[in-house]
């Protein structure tokens, strides 16, 4: 069955899942409303707070599909993972890392487990174990990454490797470019930082507005304590980064394994919160081709473009 | 062939190295496998002593002499 056929949602178009707390509720639920599949980043949330997310989100979601995105390298993300199976979301989507165990919960629970990978070999492997689909993400993509290359270079081996669908995922912010990669044999698309300025994201304004204001050269690359480099917006933070290490107060143990660099959880929340000289700011690679904030509605009529003739 | 051998086999053919250089203290690190590589061989090792082995446990591997007390202990 494929899980992004017409039947299943309007568009084949996901709206990824961003921690932390950058898809909540209200974009998830706006998402699903508008024909797409909205995600809720659960990555940094108590097993209460996501439940209470989901919920809220299927209110605003109509008939529409709601999700969580969840990291493996989390320490709570069985916990998280078994909440969401419980509140019935539509699907799960993880990745940072390879669970075998979530596909047996998902299979128990009657829901779809997506995999994000970024090789022919991880996407074999999930299609093995009963993945639903897989999300293809090249390096373009916002925050921890799993390779160097691009979309377009992955897509094609992964797409021929296994039978499920592949969605693409990084860089892609408008309907040219999920046209483009549709072309090479997408199935579908997910999109991040292009429904982080809109008007349903629950990130503060300053958060939004170190988008706009971003050129192609903001965008670099840190390295994280989860073990994995990750792509964000130059900012004070990321600067000092480079020069030294945090010494980190209060560590809540979110990780199950940590560098202790800096604390990635209170850099997160700093950034979304408004602090944004003192977090990361997690952006994909296009960010600088993005000019506007509009309502998540508009954005997916400007990206549904791109099927005008899908049957 | 004891639990020891055979496991030192099929992490030689697994991650395509040579069985001397398999030691008791030799980290996965060592020798180059990532954690997609320890997944695959937990998969063949599972299919070899028809056994589970939870993701909780894999995390726990960081030598294979991690790997041959657990199948010990197990068999």
């Amino acid at each position: 069955m494929n899980i992004f056929s017409k039947s299943y949602c309007q568009y084949p178009i996901i709206q990824g899942g961003m921690a932390v707390r950058v898809s909540t509720a209200p974009l998830a639920g706006a998402a699903a409303a508008a024909g797409g599949v909205g995600i809720i980043g659960a990555t940094g949330m108590k097993v209460e707070e996501l439940r209470q997310e989901i919920r809220k989100a299927r209110k605003l979601a109509g008939s529409g599909k709601i999700g969580i995105n969840v990291m493996y390298a989390a320490r709570n993300f069985a916990d998280l993972a078994k909440a969401a199976l419980q509140e019935k979301v539509d699907l799960i989507i993880f990745g940072a890392g390879f669970s075998r165990e979530i596909f047996s919960w998902g299979r128990e629970a009657g829901t779809p487990i997506v995999a994000v990978v970024s090789s022919p070999r991880v996407a074999v492997l999930a299609e093995k174990l009963g993945a639903a689909a897989v999300i293809a993400e090249g390096s373009e993509a916002g925050g921890h990454l799993g390779t160097d290359l691009s979309v377009a270079e992955i897509l094609p081996a992964i797409k021929k490797a296994v039978k499920i669908p592949v969605i693409a995922a990084g860089g892609l912010t408008d309907h040219h470019d999920i046209k483009r990669i549709m072309e090479l044999g997408a199935d579908g698309v997910q999109l991040g930082t292009r429904f982080v300025l809109s008007e349903e994201c629950a990130v503060d304004d300053s958060f939004k507005k170190h988008y706009l204001g971003a050129s192609r050269e903001d965008v670099v690359l840190i390295k994280s304590p989860v073990g994995l480099p990750g792509r964000a917006i130059r900012n004070k933070f990321s600067e000092a980064l480079a020069l030294s290490r945090e010494s980190i107060k209060n560590c809540s143990q979110c990780l199950k394994s940590c560098s202790h660099d800096f604390c990635i959880l209170k850099a997160l929340e700093n950034s979304r919160k408004g602090l944004i000289d003192q977090g990361l700011v997690f952006s994909g690679q296009n960010v600088f081709k993005i000019k506007e904030i509009l309502p998540v509605k508009k954005i997916f009529e400007n990206l549904a473009r791109a099927f005008q003739v899908r049957s | 062939m004891s639990v020891d051998a055979k496991v030192k086999g099929i992490i030689s053919d697994q991650l395509e190295v040579a069985v001397e250089k398999l030691s008791m203290e030799t980290t996965f690190e060592d020798i180059d496998a990532d954690s997609l590589d320890i997944v695959e061989l937990v998969m063949a090792l599972e299919e070899e002593f028809d056994l589970e082995i939870s993701d909780q446990e894999i995390e726990n591997i960081k030598t294979v002499g991690d790997v041959i007390k657990y199948i010990e202990s197990q068999v």
